[in-house]
């Protein structure tokens, strides 16, 4: 149990490539904190730092206050449980688990003691006499999570852990690692690059892209306050819809005009907008593919469109579509709306009108991408 | 569909005779080459065993069968010789091992400023003879002290000196080995040494064996070095030089059948343990290349 604070951590390659640009972050005991970004943002770079498996090139990694920046990965006191498992093939589970423990020259008893404790926990006692190898995919990683268990380490770290798992299995263990971290109780830094894994198991997400930090935040804070385009992208799934179009201030009140419709723009982002004093001017607007409904032809902000394609996800549809000037989005619909024949009508070319919910809107500047309320 | 059948099944003979055909050629050409390949030995080992002549005869079965030519071998300084080559080999193969295998895992786990370098340098280096060496060697090793009576360190540490160049076979087998389990074992606590003791040795087995016994089998049969080094004084002399030299003109007709005793002696530890270890030697031969 302990903090972990990153001061201007950076990490320069040999080829001068930098992966990681002066990363500033407090994690407070017993945090649960996700990096989250696509393949080489540097999630994985930071995290390695932090246990030491990679040098750092500037600034300070402190653990518990104190800097570790030149302790070996042994006298951090972390554990940590790998994408690919990483366990001893030569090894029985028990011994796998045992290895941390023998190597602190801890007495049998109490190794054996330990060892059939985070078993049981997790499930896996009556494998402890086989080999890695002999294991299937979720039990090999239980006997990963098990081996990082026992150490009672201050930090637990997770590279990547269920991204070698088939889906159902991910979601399992998923629900399984939000308990084990109650059971803990624990610091954890974990790392992915899936958005609904970072959503559901973080007390903060740090999203990352090339190197530096896009947002750092709650679950919640993320998804309804992106701070730029990068991040209203990659949080929520489908990904957010974003076009440019204008935006209108006339008469104490704000307008979008995508696509030839007018629509108010109302709650509470209008109100920021106002207290952010943003006049008329171009946008990125940003709609959530929820936050699009399906209108009558004869509504006043219709948006007519066709059906390209239709997703049909059991409790709701993803109907791809395109308005007349080609652009494209996505928009999700509960099936539960939606009457038989209406669901029947649905196939490809079929003319569809939209609209935008107007208190559930995002606007950022077209240049900077940065979000026009929550963008400093 | 009973005809489909039929023919499948015609197929199916034909690949299968043509597979016996394939097998007992290979294999009649290889009991060949093994029959051509024994003879030699074979002879040698006949000869040791002649009581009749000491010299070499046209004939290759001996006509009276015994063991004088190995109770006359001790008599001689050839328990000497032996126990010289047997002390060289083993001090080279156990510190030629754990040199090798620590110079592979340096190289195939740690990153530093000079690596690429030395690699290129040693198999640069690696292309010259290592005969050309051997005046300067010699000249050093007699300002030690260590030539003549005293070759015996001195053949220890010409054979050991260069050893981490050896390391090719052993670092492509540990490149195989994913980095994660160091890391995984480091992060458990171990140091790197432990994590080359625990993790990485274990899992390289065939590796190890293969290169203690080429690290056993060098020294064990080494001619050149050993003669230039023991320079004429049998105390310092391993087999295969001092049964050399009962090939001389003078001594060829009282010691010939001798020196083939001394040669099955010789080659008897040799061939035990490769019959032991020959499916790791293979494994480790071959092991570089594939997965591990």
């Amino acid at each position: 149990m302990a903090s972990v604070k990153l001061t201007d951590v950076k990490k320069v390659y040999d080829n001068n490539v930098t992966a990681v640009h002066d990363f500033n972050l407090d994690i407070k005991d017993k945090e649960f904190v996700v990096f989250v970004g696509p393949s080489g943002c540097g999630k994985s770079t930071t995290m390695r730092m932090i246990a030491g498996l990679e040098d750092i090139s500037g600034g300070t990694v402190e653990i518990d206050g104190v800097v570790v920046n030149d302790l070996q990965p042994k006298d951090r006191d972390i554990a940590m449980v790998f994408q690919n498992y990483a366990l001893y093939p030569h090894m029985t589970v028990y011994d796998n688990i045992a290895f941390s423990l023998r190597l602190k020259k801890m007495p049998e008893d109490e190794i054996y003691e330990k060892v059939t404790n985070a078993a049981e926990v997790l499930g896996i006692t009556e494998y402890l006499t086989r080999k890695p190898r002999a294991l299937s995919g979720g039990q090999r990683q239980r006997v990963a999570i098990g081996r990082a268990m026992v150490r009672e380490s201050k930090v637990f770290l997770m590279d990547e852990p269920l991204s070698n798992l088939d889906a159902k299995l991910r979601n399992q263990m998923r629900a399984e690692i939000i308990l084990l971290r109650q059971k803990l109780n624990t610091t954890f830094i974990y790392v992915t690059h899936d958005q609904t894994e970072a959503m559901t198991l973080g007390d903060r997400i740090v999203i990352m892209h090339d190197g530096y930090i896009e947002q750092v935040g709650t679950p919640m804070e993320v998804f309804e306050m992106p701070r730029n385009v990068f991040v209203a992208e990659f949080i929520g799934a489908p990904k957010m819809n974003l076009m440019e179009t204008e935006l209108e201030y006339s008469g104490g009140k704000y307008y979008v005009k995508p696509f030839g419709a007018k629509i108010e723009v109302t709650g509470s982002k209008a109100e920021e907008l106002q207290r952010k004093g943003v006049g008329s001017r171009k946008v990125l607007l940003g709609v959530r593919p929820e936050h699009i409904t399906l209108t009558d032809a004869s509504a006043a902000d219709a948006i007519p469109c066709k059906l390209e394609v239709n997703e049909m996800m059991g409790s709701e549809l993803h109907l791809h579509v395109y308005t007349a000037d080609g652009t494209r989005l996505i928009v999700r619909v509960p099936t539960i709306n939606l009457s038989s024949e209406q669901r029947k009508a649905m196939v490809y070319g079929a003319q569809l009108y939209i609209t935008f919910e107007g208190k559930v809107m995002h606007f950022f500047d077209t240049e900077t991408q940065k979000n026009l309320i929550y963008g400093e | 569909m009973s005809e489909n059948n039929i023919t499948a099944g015609k197929r199916h003979m034909g690949l299968k005779a043509s597979r016996v055909l394939a097998n007992s050629t290979i294999y009649l050409v290889l009991s060949v080459i093994s029959v051509i390949w024994l003879i030699p030995f074979v002879c040698i080992l006949l000869q040791s065993f002649r009581v009749e002549s000491t010299y070499q005869v046209g004939y290759v079965v001996p006509q009276q069968w015994g063991l004088d030519n190995y109770t006359k071998l001790f008599q001689t300084d050839f328990p000497r010789w032996y126990v010289n080559t047997f002390v060289i080999a083993l001090i080279t193969a156990i510190l030629q091992t754990v040199i090798v295998l620590c110079m592979s895992y340096t190289l195939s786990r740690f990153r530093f400023k000079m690596r690429k370098p030395l690699m290129s340098f040693m198999l640069i280096l690696g292309m010259f003879p290592g005969m050309l060496s051997m005046i300067i060697l010699y000249r050093v090793l007699k300002d030690l002290g260590l030539t003549q009576a005293n070759a015996v360190p001195g053949l220890i540490l010409v054979y050991v000196a260069s050893s981490g160049m050896g390391y090719y076979v052993s670092k492509g087998f540990f490149d195989t080995i994913p980095k994660s389990l160091d890391e995984a074992a480091r992060v458990d606590g171990a140091t790197r040494f432990q994590v080359l003791k625990k993790i990485i040795l274990p899992l390289s087995k065939p590796i190890v064996i293969y290169t203690v016994l080429t690290a056993f089998m060098g020294p064990w049969g080494d001619y050149v070095f050993a003669r230039y080094i023991s320079f004429g004084t049998s105390a310092g002399m391993n087999v295969a030089v001092g049964l050399y030299n009962w090939l001389n003109k003078d001594q060829i007709a009282t010691r010939y059948t001798m020196f083939c005793a001394g040669g099955v002696l010789v080659a008897i530890p040799v061939a035990v343990l490769f019959m032991c270890l020959q499916r790791y030697y293979v494994e480790g031969v071959t092991g570089g290349a594939v997965k591990g």
